[in-house]
């Protein structure tokens, strides 16, 4: 029997994670989620922005990040739509156009009076990697060869008549999954040019970005899917991310009893082996 | 002749660029520095073509040569070549139906398909590497408990609504994992400016092809 703990077949592992992932996303039993100080600042942060204030919105992700970070897209936009925050999306990453395509369509239609062009830009992805960064500081509509991700012409778009650089931006919030990310915003826009920078990144990259939050480079932080749930209960509107954690707690709990029955059959069957 | 002039344009180039990043402002470093962006993006396309050219003779071969697994190079090269030939002449770009298409319909979920099974790898390889071994591998199971019921709202429900794991998680985060963090990126950093150095004076020549002499 022991051996058996020590050796558990790894499909097993596989089936009932499945099994405990189905179940807490079909039967979700809404564990209390408490706001973290990291979420509430950056919270705080754009709530004590004046009303109208223009935030960047850096697409810095594909579809692999869509559960952890869309949520907290979707949670900002509808903070800022209160607000009458005007948004203008972009990104690094080539399916930066299409996230921000669905975090901004789905919020608007709980904003009916919120209009595209004028509330919000989706420019999209545009090649370059980092070096798009300083053309986005010298001429948006220059990088961006004058076209949004629907191909509208930028000048065409009442909210790009006023936004001309990146550094018209009064916030740079990026959603990230890797690099380019936060590194590449810090060298190029926020440090030279002493500009504020939250970022909502997946759960892995959160040892990497703790330096420069504490360095204040990172104003503020959403971590992974969890800061996404704090995030939706802290604008009041539960979303999927809260959904999700459900399914999480469960899988690290489930983890956490194989890693239990595991050193239970390693230390019963050390001596033997020994 | 052949590699000295390529080492001067190089010093040179790494130089404007360094200074132009140090000291803004200068109208003429701005310009040579915006220059010179221009043209990153224009040698970065090229480096792509490189890339879909070697990928292409790399798979070519594989399949020529009937070696194991050849059938994942056809289907690589017919993904590869599809995608291109149809952004070429059949999408017109990103409002295009085909584009949507196969971007929401197929890289989108395939995406999120190969993201996702992250998590059964994750949960068999901590099953079999959490053992405790040793005293270190004892620290570091005690650490992974700690984050893993910190990081989920389950921690506090297993402590009738107490916030331990959690702010035991959030001291991990910021304490010792920035301070090795930090080491880790000064290191790495550090390391990034020396090969710089090497390769701008000079010392390394590897890159310029050959065996470097």
């Amino acid at each position: 029997m022991w051996e058996k703990m020590a050796n558990i077949d790894r499909r097993v592992i596989y089936a009932l994670m499945i099994l405990v992932i189905a179940l807490a996303l079909l039967n979700p039993i809404g564990l209390s989620i408490i706001p973290s100080d990291a979420t509430i600042d950056a919270y705080d942060y754009i709530e004590a922005m004046p009303n109208g204030s223009t935030v960047w919105f850096g697409m810095e992700f594909s579809s692999g990040g869509i559960p952890e970070l869309m949520p907290a897209a979707q949670a900002i936009i509808r903070q800022g739509f209160k607000k009458d925050f005007k948004f203008v999306a972009c990104g690094m990453w080539a399916q930066a156009g299409d996230m921000a395509d669905m975090a901004f369509n789905f919020v608007a239609t709980e904003f009916p009076e919120k209009e595209y062009g004028v509330d919000w830009v989706n420019i999209g992805y545009k090649p370059g990697g980092e070096v798009l960064l300083p053309a986005l500081i010298n001429d948006v509509s220059d990088a961006a060869k004058g076209q949004d991700h629907y191909q509208n012409k930028l000048s065409s778009l009442p909210l790009m008549s006023q936004f001309k650089s990146l550094k018209d931006a009064d916030l740079l919030i990026i959603f990230c999954t890797g690099t380019p990310g936060e590194q590449q915003y810090i060298k190029h826009v926020t440090g030279p040019h002493n500009m504020p920078l939250i970022e909502s990144c997946i759960s892995v990259s959160v040892p990497g970005i703790m330096p420069f939050v504490q360095s204040g480079q990172i104003k503020a932080l959403i971590a992974g899917m969890k800061g996404a749930a704090e995030y939706e209960v802290l604008v009041e509107h539960p979303s999927t991310a809260m959904a999700g954690m459900d399914a999480q707690s469960f899988s690290h709990g489930l983890i956490l009893v194989f890693m239990i029955i595991g050193n239970i059959g390693y230390f019963a069957t050390r001596n033997k082996k020994g | 002749m052949k590699k000295e002039v390529p080492l001067a344009i190089l010093f040179i180039v790494a130089l404007i660029y360094i200074v132009a990043n140090y000291f803004t402002g200068i109208e003429l470093l701005d310009i040579a520095k915006d220059r010179l962006d221009d043209w990153y993006l224009s040698v970065d396309a090229v480096v792509r073509a490189i890339g879909l050219v070697n990928l292409a003779q790399i798979h070519g071969r594989r399949v020529a040569n009937k070696r194991e697994g050849y059938g994942y190079s056809i289907w690589l090269m017919v993904c590869m070549f599809g995608m291109l030939f149809a952004s070429l002449f059949w999408f017109q770009g990103t409002t295009h139906t085909g584009w949507d298409f196969m971007y929401k319909m197929i890289i989108s979920p395939m995406n999120a398909t190969v993201y996702s099974t992250l998590v059964f790898y994750i949960g068999s390889a901590a099953y079999r590497s959490f053992r405790v071994r040793s005293p270190e591998a004892g620290i570091l199971l005690v650490v992974a408990f700690i984050m893993m019921l910190g990081r989920v709202p389950l921690g506090a429900m297993l402590l009738g609504g107490n916030q331990a794991f959690a702010t035991a998680a959030d001291w991990l985060l910021r304490v010792p994992n920035s301070a090795g963090m930090r080491g880790i990126q000064i290191g790495a950093a550090l390391g990034g400016i020396a090969t710089a150095l090497r390769i701008m004076l000079g010392i390394e020549r590897s890159y310029l092809g050959g065996t470097g002499d």
